[in-house]
């Protein structure tokens, strides 16, 4: 395994333990209070992230996650009861900031970029609150500690724990036994570790506690443990004999001292006093919650053992060439030599080999295929983030997570449904809570995320009901914004397509999350380039709906094949309304140049694909072509070819790069597919091809 | 025997004969083609498959020296015509070399392939700086002796489409 095989993995691993540590936030948060087992996931998932982030020599990582651990152990010993009911919002929202923390520093590790060296301020937001859930009365002490000391960052971060845990590691481990090296033996921090190993062996981690913390690694706390002697901190006094008789043992020790812990004059929340007196009350509630904990990570491994983790451009291999099995074996049994031939046997074959196939392009297709819920996911923390924000009361409600969608649809649609849903959230809900009584509607807010499957395209669908669109106010932006024009009566329909349109924001005001001057209209194209479409339908005063519908796949598409000369193209079987035989004469000249066709009740342009592609060959009388009636979006227009060829299943395939480099896509070029006899085909985009004759 | 065999009968008489002093890093295969009279050469570890027959699909609103597209086995490859790339005269019919410079594939339309070359690295000098010449990146005599080869910059002919 190669450095970098190994950071892929880090970065893998530790992006998916974050999203799970959202989620349970996320959850944990509408309870406002930690499950034991969410207390455990935590510090398991804490634990895996310092851990992999040291490895790794992501120092402030793991620092950070280190002291996120050391607090929920501290919840793990006294359960959700230590942390008091002001103090939780506090600690949800430490946990959100951390997460996207790591998330900002997984995408820099990832692009390669130093990583933010200043934790400081983050690990004094944390530090505050493990003095709180301690009930110590230091408010803000660790923040000016550190605001005086800037320049030395590293030396501020270790130092900050030091006094905080010196107090506390004495409450939870009153048994302390205080070690001094002989003077000038040296090493005394690798000295200190070595003890520190070998009271795991018999004690458990959770059950004893050293000073200064992290020995191993920084050898400038030598002076520290000669100044101030090494500290040992037990839970209990018969671990502390048993360590008692390994100091002994241990060479270079100069003396030893016992050390019991009295409580302090104001009493911690978590009472001292009581835990000394009941120590095996304590201790039960803690072994099961380390079983429990076990359990869970036996769990989660059973699960990674049935999961495997591929590159998508292995898959993105095998997919072309189950697409070329499914060609070739259509050019095998299609062969012109077996023309003729009565051959039962071959026949027989062939049928189970076309069966064999059409299940392995079902396989390899259902591979790419993942569940949106880890997108519809991420809206959780937007609406939550933003209701606290806008000062609002809304719900998301999701339907259909388990939907599975061709991984790069997953990929693409995040960025439109979290803008629909911040639109939703921003101009939908109503402002004032007193709006929603006065109409009759529940004072919270909802947001309805949907998708379904209906077998050849997904829908979903983002709802809200909220104050829905005012017509006059769209309508009047429109008209300011140069969209509309003042004079012309426009339905419904129409004015809610205005919000699609470029440079529309209903919004008067720019604000944090939605109306960047960019809106709708990126949803909409985002959409549309993956061959779906957006449409919106609102009811004043019930809210507003914007329904998505996006093709399953992109790699198999249905179309139809025209030749022109000796060329052959694809055009998309959705974008033809229809093909039309017609003679010269019922061609119409405009005074550019430009010809027309009248079809039912209205004129199109006629574009000659020959002449537009400069193609060698081709019929140039229109008696002896074929019109295809074609339409993409808002355009409809006859593209003029020589002969239909038939309609087929084809695999797209994507145009080489170097060829991508003359900006062939801009007219109308976007693929290409193999046929049957090995040529090939070239795809056109309807759209594309008519705005490129346009100019 | 047609002119593929000849060429890998080349390039195993090469391994066999030079393989022993070739060890270091001194000296480079290189696949030399003609192309107007003029003896071109290109790094074999950029060269994927030399071939004869192939069907160019007509490409529209390209280059005229591209001359289409074509299938090799499922991959789809742009067919490049080097003399037109080179502003020389049009040829009957040619020689496709595919070449792949950092995964991006091209056919090489040339006149004819000659041999397979070990090329000392310390011989290929850089071109007269007065000279025009683009899409070479230098030049060196063969070492048989029988005259002179440009050496193609195969970054320069793949990434000239980024540019124009």
């Amino acid at each position: 395994m190669s450095n970098n095989d190994i950071l892929d993995m880090y970065i893998y691993e530790t992006n998916t333990l974050l999203e799970q540590l959202e989620s349970i936030v996320l959850d944990a948060e509408k309870e406002n209070t930690f499950s034991q087992d969410n207390v455990n996931e935590i510090f398991r998932i804490m634990h895996t992230i310092k851990g992999s982030s040291a490895m790794m020599e992501f120092d402030t990582l793991a620092r950070v996650s280190h002291r996120i651990e050391d607090m929920f152990f501290l919840i793990r010993e006294g359960t959700m009861s230590v942390v008091k009911d002001e103090d939780r919002p506090a600690l949800f929202d430490v946990m959100l900031h951390s997460v996207d923390y790591f998330r900002e520093e997984m995408e820099k590790v990832e692009a390669e970029q130093p990583l933010n060296e200043d934790v400081d301020s983050f690990l004094g937001n944390i530090n505050s609150l493990i003095a709180k859930i301690k009930g110590e009365e230091i408010p803000a002490e660790p923040a000016p500690k550190e605001a005086a000391a800037p320049a030395p960052a590293q030396e501020a971060a270790s130092a900050a724990p030091v006094p905080a845990q010196t107090t506390e590691g004495s409450a939870e481990f009153p048994y302390g036994l205080r070690v001094f090296f002989d003077e000038g033996c040296g090493m005394e921090n690798l000295r200190a570790f070595m003890l520190v190993t070998s009271v795991q062996g018999f004690c458990a981690d959770a059950d004893f506690a050293y000073q200064p913390a992290g020995v191993e690694s920084d050898a400038s706390l030598s002076d520290t443990v000669i100044e101030h002697g090494f500290l040992l901190q037990f839970r209990s006094d018969a671990d502390r004999a048993r360590a008692v008789t390994i100091v002994m043992t241990a060479g270079s020790v100069h003396s030893y001292e016992e050390e019991n812990f009295v409580p302090a004059p104001p009493p911690p929340v978590e009472p001292a006093p009581a835990q000394e007196a009941a120590p095996a009350a304590q201790k039960p509630p803690a072994a099961p919650a380390a079983q429990a904990a076990g359990g869970g990570a036996q769990q989660h491994q059973g699960q990674k053992e049935s999961l495997i983790s591929v590159g998508l451009s292995k898959l993105d291999q095998l997919s072309a060439i189950v697409g070329e099995i499914v060609i070739t074996e259509a050019m095998v049994t299609g062969s012109p030599d077996l023309k003729g031939l009565h051959l039962d046997a071959f026949s027989k074959s062939a049928r189970q080999l076309r069966k064999l196939t059409d299940e392995l392009q079902d396989v390899s297709m259902s591979l790419r295929m993942i569940p949106v819920s880890n997108t519809f996911q991420k809206m959780n923390r937007i609406v939550r983030d933003m209701c606290k924000k806008l000062n609002k009361q809304v719900k998301l409600t999701l339907v259909g997570e388990d939907t599975e969608v061709d991984k790069t649809i997953v990929d693409s649609i995040g960025d439109p449904i979290m803008h629909m849903v911040r639109n939703s959230m921003d101009h939908g809900i109503e402002e004032n809570v007193q709006d929603r009584i006065d109409a009759g509607k529940d004072p919270v807010g909802e947001i309805l995320l949907s998708a379904q499957d209906t077998g050849s395209e997904v829908i979903i669908q983002i709802s809200d009901d909220g104050a829905g669109v005012n017509d006059e106010a769209v309508l009047a932006k429109a008209i300011r914004n140069g969209i509309a024009s003042p004079d012309v009566e426009y339905s419904h329909k129409e004015i809610l397509n205005f919000l699609m349109a470029p440079g529309f924001s209903t919004n008067a005001q720019v604000t944090e999350f939605s109306g960047r001057g960019v809106g709708m209209d990126v949803v909409k194209s985002g959409v549309e380039s993956l061959g779906g479409s957006v449409s919106i339908t609102s009811e004043q005063g019930k809210g507003m709906t914007t329904i998505m519908r996006i093709p399953l796949t992109m790699a198999i598409m249905d179309g139809m094949e025209v030749s022109v000369g000796d060329s052959i193209f694809t055009i998309p079987i959705n974008n033809i309304r229809s093909s039309i035989k017609t003679t010269e004469e019922a061609i119409l000249h405009d005074s550019v140049n430009g010809e027309m066709v009248k079809m039912l009740d209205g004129y199109y342009p006629v574009i000659r694909a020959r002449d537009f592609y400069n193609l060698p060959g081709g019929a140039e009388k229109i008696d002896d072509g074929v019109l295809m009636w074609l339409e993409s979006g808002d355009c409809s227009y006859c593209l003029f070819v020589d002969e239909l060829l038939g309609e087929q299943q084809i695999v797209v395939k994507p145009l080489p790069a170097y060829v991508n480099n003359f900006d062939i896509k801009n007219y109308g070029i976007t693929g290409c597919s193999i046929l049957g006899d090995g040529n090939i085909s070239i795809i056109l985009d309807a759209g594309d091809l008519y705005k490129a004759t346009r100019g | 025997m047609s002119k593929e065999n000849v060429l890998f009968q080349v390039e195993e008489d090469d391994i066999e004969t030079t393989a022993p002093e070739d060890e270091g890093a001194g000296s480079r295969k290189h696949l030399i083609f003609t192309v107007d009279d003029l003896k071109i050469g290109i790094d074999a570890n950029q060269v994927v498959e030399i071939m004869n027959v192939y069907t160019a699909t007509y490409l529209p609103m390209m280059p005229d020296y591209i001359q289409g597209i074509f299938n090799m086995r499922g991959q789809i490859i742009p067919i490049m015509d080097i003399r037109l790339r080179l502003g020389k005269p049009l040829a009957e019919e040619g020689i496709l070399i595919v070449i792949d410079y950092n995964n991006n594939q091209l056919g090489i339309q040339v006149d004819s392939v000659d041999l397979m070359l070990d090329i000392p690295l310390e011989s290929i000098v850089p071109i007269p700086s007065q000279s025009a010449q683009k899409l070479v990146s230098g030049m060196c005599t063969l070492p048989d002796g029988s005259g002179t080869m440009l050496v193609l910059d195969c970054e320069q002919l793949i990434a000239h489409g980024y540019g124009d």
